[in-house]
């Protein structure tokens, strides 16, 4: 009787290994409410943005640039998680690091992104940011403390990437984790 | 009386071995040195007057690095290559190039000079770490008798985001010519001044080469650019010219 309730007990033991695989696979690293650097940037259309821009919005940062392989796998799943959020209170903003614009530009014809991108040239924010390798990425919450890193590209529309931007919109009052009435940069 | 006295003698016998044995060690350094023999490395003789010792990067041996070795050695550099993955048995990684036994690289420095020829050491990626330390080893004399050039070296102990980084303890790099070659298509590439900082503060001589539209391991990509396929090709080139620029 004891043998069977022992191996009842390691197989519960083993399952629970394997729910817990998921959230060890895409290596996102919580942190503790870390207030955000300053991020100063301009986009495509030369506009500068802040991160006070997004004040109030779950906000998905993410560092690459054209000529880093991973970083280009990773993005369509932006675009299908913009796509996928439309009218919730989630910003996706892609962060080209140390590049000139007229690579971006080139490749932007090639994939069509949704989202806004925006220029580091010399490399300030990424220096600020202290990113070390491409992609990285950070989730912010919607007071702009940075909650989660991730070092290395990810579905960002699916499994453990997914369950974390929901539950930081589900931190949101109820009419806006829904309706995204966040107010437009 | 006889059995004990004989037993005695050998004992002696057995002991004066051991010291000699001890001594023999002594005198050549520990048992660790001793039994440390020079790396496996690959050999392209030239009857030039230069050598250059190439440390291949944590993912081994290139073909193209192969290549570009024994056009060296047509030119008449003669070329030490060391894949240490391959010599060492260790995991493709760039922490596994922390565990080459530094004392190793020192031998196989020492054993170039020996040959008179004057000596570049070319070190890629993390390999840059094991060449340092042996640096650091040498005497001054012996370090600022060499050109040591490394592509894209990482000498991170830690870097995480958001955290400043933390640079590996190296040791005195007194005296010591430092060429820094950074393609410019690399996350790397605007953390370079403080890559620099740290090797001045060791007490190196340190110029740097940014290579513009190459990425890091441009000569090995799985989708490289027309322009990092030629460019891998003239990787020969890329070390000649340094070579030169170092004298």
């Amino acid at each position: 009787m004891s043998m069977k309730y022992g191996t009842g007990r390691r197989w519960w033991l083993i399952a629970l290994l394997f729910m817990s695989l998921p959230a060890a696979a895409a290596g996102f690293q919580a942190q503790d409410s870390i207030p955000a650097p300053a991020l100063v940037a301009r986009d495509l259309a030369g506009v500068e943005r802040t991160l006070a821009d997004y004040r109030g919005k779950v906000v998905l940062l993410n560092f690459w640039a054209t000529w880093c392989p991973p970083c280009r796998r990773e993005m369509p799943s932006m675009e299908r998680l913009r796509v996928k959020m439309q009218g919730r209170p989630l910003e996706i903003l892609a962060l080209d690091s140390v590049e000139p614009v007229e690579d971006v530009k080139a490749f932007l014809e090639i994939m069509e992104l949704g989202f806004p991108i925006l220029l580091d040239p010399e490399g300030v924010n990424t220096k600020r940011w202290k990113v070390f390798g491409l992609p990285t990425s950070f989730l912010l919450d919607a007071q702009g403390r940075i909650r989660y890193t991730l070092s290395g590209p990810v579905e960002w529309d699916e499994g453990e990437a997914l369950q974390i931007i929901e539950s930081l919109l589900a931190e949101l009052p109820d009419q806006r984790k829904a309706s995204g009435s966040a107010p437009k940069p | 009386m006889f059995m004990t006295g004989l037993f005695r003698a050998r004992l002696w016998m057995c002991h004066g071995l051991l010291a000699m044995l001890l001594l023999t060690f002594g005198m050549t350094g520990s048992f660790g040195k001793a039994a440390a023999a020079l790396p496996d490395d690959q050999r392209y003789p030239a009857s030039g007057e230069r050598l250059l010792l190439w440390v291949s990067s944590e993912h081994g041996r290139d073909p193209l690095e192969a290549s570009a070795a024994e056009s060296l050695s047509a030119a008449g550099v003669a070329v030490w290559s060391l894949d240490p993955s391959n010599s060492y048995f260790l995991p493709q990684l760039p922490r596994s190039m922390d565990a080459v036994p530094v004392q190793d690289v020192v031998d196989w420095v020492r054993a170039a000079q020996a040959t008179g020829k004057e000596v570049s050491v070319y070190a890629v990626a993390r390999s840059a770490v094991p060449v340092l330390r042996a640096l650091a080893t040498l005497d001054p004399a012996e370090r600022s008798a060499l050109c040591v050039i490394l592509i894209y070296p990482n000498l991170y102990r830690v870097a995480e985001p958001l955290a400043e980084p933390d640079y590996l303890e190296l040791g005195s790099l007194d005296g010591a010519v430092i060429r820094v070659l950074q393609p410019r298509r690399s996350a790397a590439t605007p953390w370079l001044p403080g890559l620099v900082a740290t090797l001045q503060l060791s007490g190196a001589t340190v110029s740097t080469v940014m290579l513009e539209n190459l990425r890091e391991r441009f000569w090995a990509r799985q989708t490289p650019t027309e322009y990092e396929i030629a460019e891998g090709r003239r990787l020969d080139v890329l070390l000649l010219r340094e070579m030169e620029a170092c004298r």
